[in-house]
């Protein structure tokens, strides 16, 4: 096979293994297992370096703190974990307890007798359900298709009348 | 009036798998096996239902990348020469077998297939899109759409944007080739995670359908399980997968696929026949992989025993389960539709690619089913997702459950292992690319190309098809390979974007390359903090 064009094409580069930033984000896999991939960025890890002190620096562990929100709630954290994490790793599958459940995770640091340092926290995601609902509230409704509303994102930029203004949806 | 609905749908999709660098890909022929084997068939069964005026309906899901590949001018004319090729080697098994009263009927029946889907295809110059959008315009199928390039939505949920161009893009490529809006969109592999419905329903769609436990599971839980669509708030209607019918249809042990009778798919002439004779007319010339002439039928367990097929008992089994498939759906709908007090809807959905490809006898077995429901009973009805929403019944409000009909129900098929390392560079191009369109959103001409190439190359990268060819193991060269460069591509545009450099020869290229979704406008990934819905005025029923 011939791969001249091919190597045109991508103009002999490589993907990169990561992006010099920091940055720390996690995905649903399913109701009990939560994927997590990080990146800390070379000036982050010297400037933690410099702050513990070379002296105490052997002795830091690096902790993912796993986050979970209470039954009904997105903002109060009912409790947490911690796992330890080699800090030549950048990604983990954390084992949760609970479906449908929101979750969020902090990347730090600690040592011996200190307390949680964080450095990086993630976005949060909501584990699936894994059984059926106890939630037995029945609302029904009955949709009018043919008025159903059509639109379009439209840039700020190019708005020109108000009348057209609807007020954006927020979008989790 | 009938007890209960039985809504049957086809979901086609294959990655875009155009190699004009090669003269003959392996990944093309996927695409080759099924147009003959699957579409083709599919669409003369429906053809002949219609010419015959016999009552029934069906949803076809056609994947963006799929039409696109069958909108390909390149890949029509490669495909009539492979289909040439395939009918000059079923004319030379005619002479070899003449006489043998085991094979020359069966390479009689191949020849006679290759012919007439070859007739099929000539009778719409190449131009298959015409036969789907003639059946829908006959109302016989209702033609819905899924994301651009079948991404995987739930794993890229970090970057709503990204979502919102890979399903507005599939909506106004759909119109531009059918001259209607879709009413539904199929999730690709099923998958859905919350929020997904909030940009559905922004962009007129109706429906969605998830597996089984994505309504199931929906909370306020749902009085009537699957067999009732359930309401989002945000007013898009979600239909879940009826777990009995998929089982009988799917699984290899249990389903119908799996019948003694039926066509053993994994022993081809490929290679029974020394590559002296049929070396020519394989695909690449030489190289022994599948021509999709099979002699044999199951016969037994394991793949040692095999015995010649016989078309007329394969298809006598076709007519009994399509008869058992209808009888179990009629218990179905007498049952449910006396606990319900309203007609249920039974959701069926399948890969195309099943009937036809790995399921020889699977078009025929539709073909029995939709007589045999419009002519033997009265308690069951053929419905499209949409026409069951006219109906007017109220819906429960619920929220649907993550999930996806993957292995396992979740995200893992998709997200383990041996994919996992593709997402840190899908958020961050999807990142990239919010901000250039953010950044420039008056481009014009070069700059402007670079723009839409860049969308092109990120959609590209998006297939659900890598990561799910990874897991699988095969060919995960290939899938990683394909993520890689397109991924590639797109940090080289971006950064000549961002620097001025664009290089026109280089652009050009990979314009003719990957050649997807010419009227893509790259503003689509605008970000939402920089653009607002606007509401389309009525009538327009366009985007």
């Amino acid at each position: 096979m011939d791969h001249t064009e091919k190597s045109y094409l991508t103009r002999g580069e490589a993907l990169p293994q990561y992006y010099a930033e920091d940055r720390l984000v996690i995905l649903p896999r399913d109701p009990y297992n939560i994927f997590a991939y990080w990146e800390l960025s070379l000036p982050t890890r010297e400037a933690l370096k410099e702050k513990v002190g070379a002296e105490q620096w052997p002795g830091v562990t690096f902790l993912l703190r796993v986050c979970k929100y209470t039954w009904d709630s997105e903002e109060v954290v009912e409790s947490y974990f911690d796992l330890n994490v080699n800090p030549e790793h950048d990604n983990w599958y954390i084992s949760v307890q609970d479906a449908d459940r929101l979750y969020h995770v902090e990347l730090g640091w600690k040592l011996p007798q200190g307390s949680f340092q964080k450095i990086l926290r993630s976005n949060s995601v909501r584990t699936p359900r894994d059984s059926l609902s106890d939630l037995i509230d029945e609302e029904w409704q009955l949709p009018d298709w043919k008025a159903q509303k059509l639109f379009r994102r439209i840039s700020l930029y190019h708005l020109s009348s108000a009348e057209l203004f609807r007020r954006p949806k927020k979008i989790k | 009036m009938a007890q209960g609905f039985l809504a049957l749908i086809l979901h086609a999709h294959l990655p875009y798998v155009r190699h004009p660098e090669y003269e003959y890909s392996l990944e093309e022929k996927w695409f080759f096996e099924a147009i003959t084997e699957c579409y083709m068939p599919l669409l003369m069964v429906f053809e002949k239902l219609a010419e015959e005026r016999i009552d029934f309906r069906l949803t076809f899901s056609l994947s963006p990348t799929l039409l696109a590949m069958l909108e390909d001018p390149l890949l029509r004319e490669r495909y009539r020469q492979y289909l040439q090729r395939l009918q000059e080697l079923a004319r030379l098994e005619e002479e070899r077998t003449a006489g043998d009263p085991d094979f020359a009927p069966l390479a009689r029946l191949y020849r006679h297939h290759f012919d007439t889907v070859a007739d099929y295809f000539n009778r719409y110059n190449g131009r298959l899109v015409n036969a789907f959008r003639k059946l829908a315009e006959m109302n016989y199928l209702e033609l819905i759409t899924t994301a651009s390039t079948h991404a995987y939505l739930p794993l890229l949920m970090l970057q709503p944007e990204s979502i919102y161009a890979q399903i507005t893009n599939a909506v106004q490529y759909h119109q531009a080739i059918f001259g209607e809006m879709p009413r539904g969109i199929w999730l690709p592999e099923c998958a859905y995670d919350h929020g997904l419905e909030d940009i559905i329903s922004e962009l007129g769609l109706q429906y969605f359908i998830t597996a089984t436990h994505g309504v199931l599971y929906a909370s306020p839980r749902p009085k009537y399980g699957v067999y009732s669509p359930i309401l989002t708030k945000s007013g898009v209607a979600v239909f879940g997968r009826d777990p009995e019918t998929s089982k009988q249809v799917w699984s290899s042990q249990e389903g119908y696929p799996g019948d003694y009778d039926y066509r053993e798919f994994y022993r081809d002439i490929a290679y029974d026949l020394p590559l002296d004779y049929i070396g020519p007319h394989l695909h690449p010339p030489g190289m022994r992989s599948d021509t999709g002439i099979k002699y044999y039928r199951i016969t037994s367990e394991g793949l040692e025993y095999k015995e010649p097929y016989r078309p007329e008992r394969a298809r006598e089994k076709a007519a009994l389960h399509a008869g058992n498939f209808m009888f179990n759906r009629e218990q179905q709908v007498k049952y449910l539709s006396a606990v319900m007090g309203r007609p249920p809807i039974i959701i069926s959905p399948y890969d195309t690619e099943l009937f036809g490809h790995w399921w020889f006898e699977g078009p025929q077995w539709l073909d029995f089913l939709c007589r045999k429901i419009a002519y033997d009973q009265q308690h069951l009805k053929l419905i499209t997702p949409g026409e069951y929403l006219d109906l007017g019944y109220p819906l429960q409000l619920s929220n649907p459950n993550p999930s996806s009909w993957g292995d396992k129900g979740y995200h893992e098929f998709w997200l383990n292992g041996s994919n996992d390392w593709l997402y840190r560079h899908l958020h961050k191009a999807a990142e990239e690319m919010i901000a250039l369109a953010t950044t420039y959103p008056e481009a014009e001409e070069l700059q402007k190309r670079a723009l839409c190439q860049a969308s092109r190359e990120l959609m590209l990268a998006q297939s659900s098809d890598w990561p799910f060819i990874m897991t699988s193991g095969t060919m995960d060269n290939y899938a990683r390979s394909r993520a890689e460069n397109h991924l590639i591509r797109f940090r080289s545009l971006a950064r000549q974007i961002n620097e001025g450099t664009i290089d026109p020869a280089w652009l050009s290229a990979l314009e003719q390359a990957d050649n997807i979704f010419p009227h893509l406008d790259y503003r689509l990934y605008q970000s939402f903090e920089s653009t607002v819905p606007v509401e389309l005025t009525a009538g327009a029923g366009m985007l």
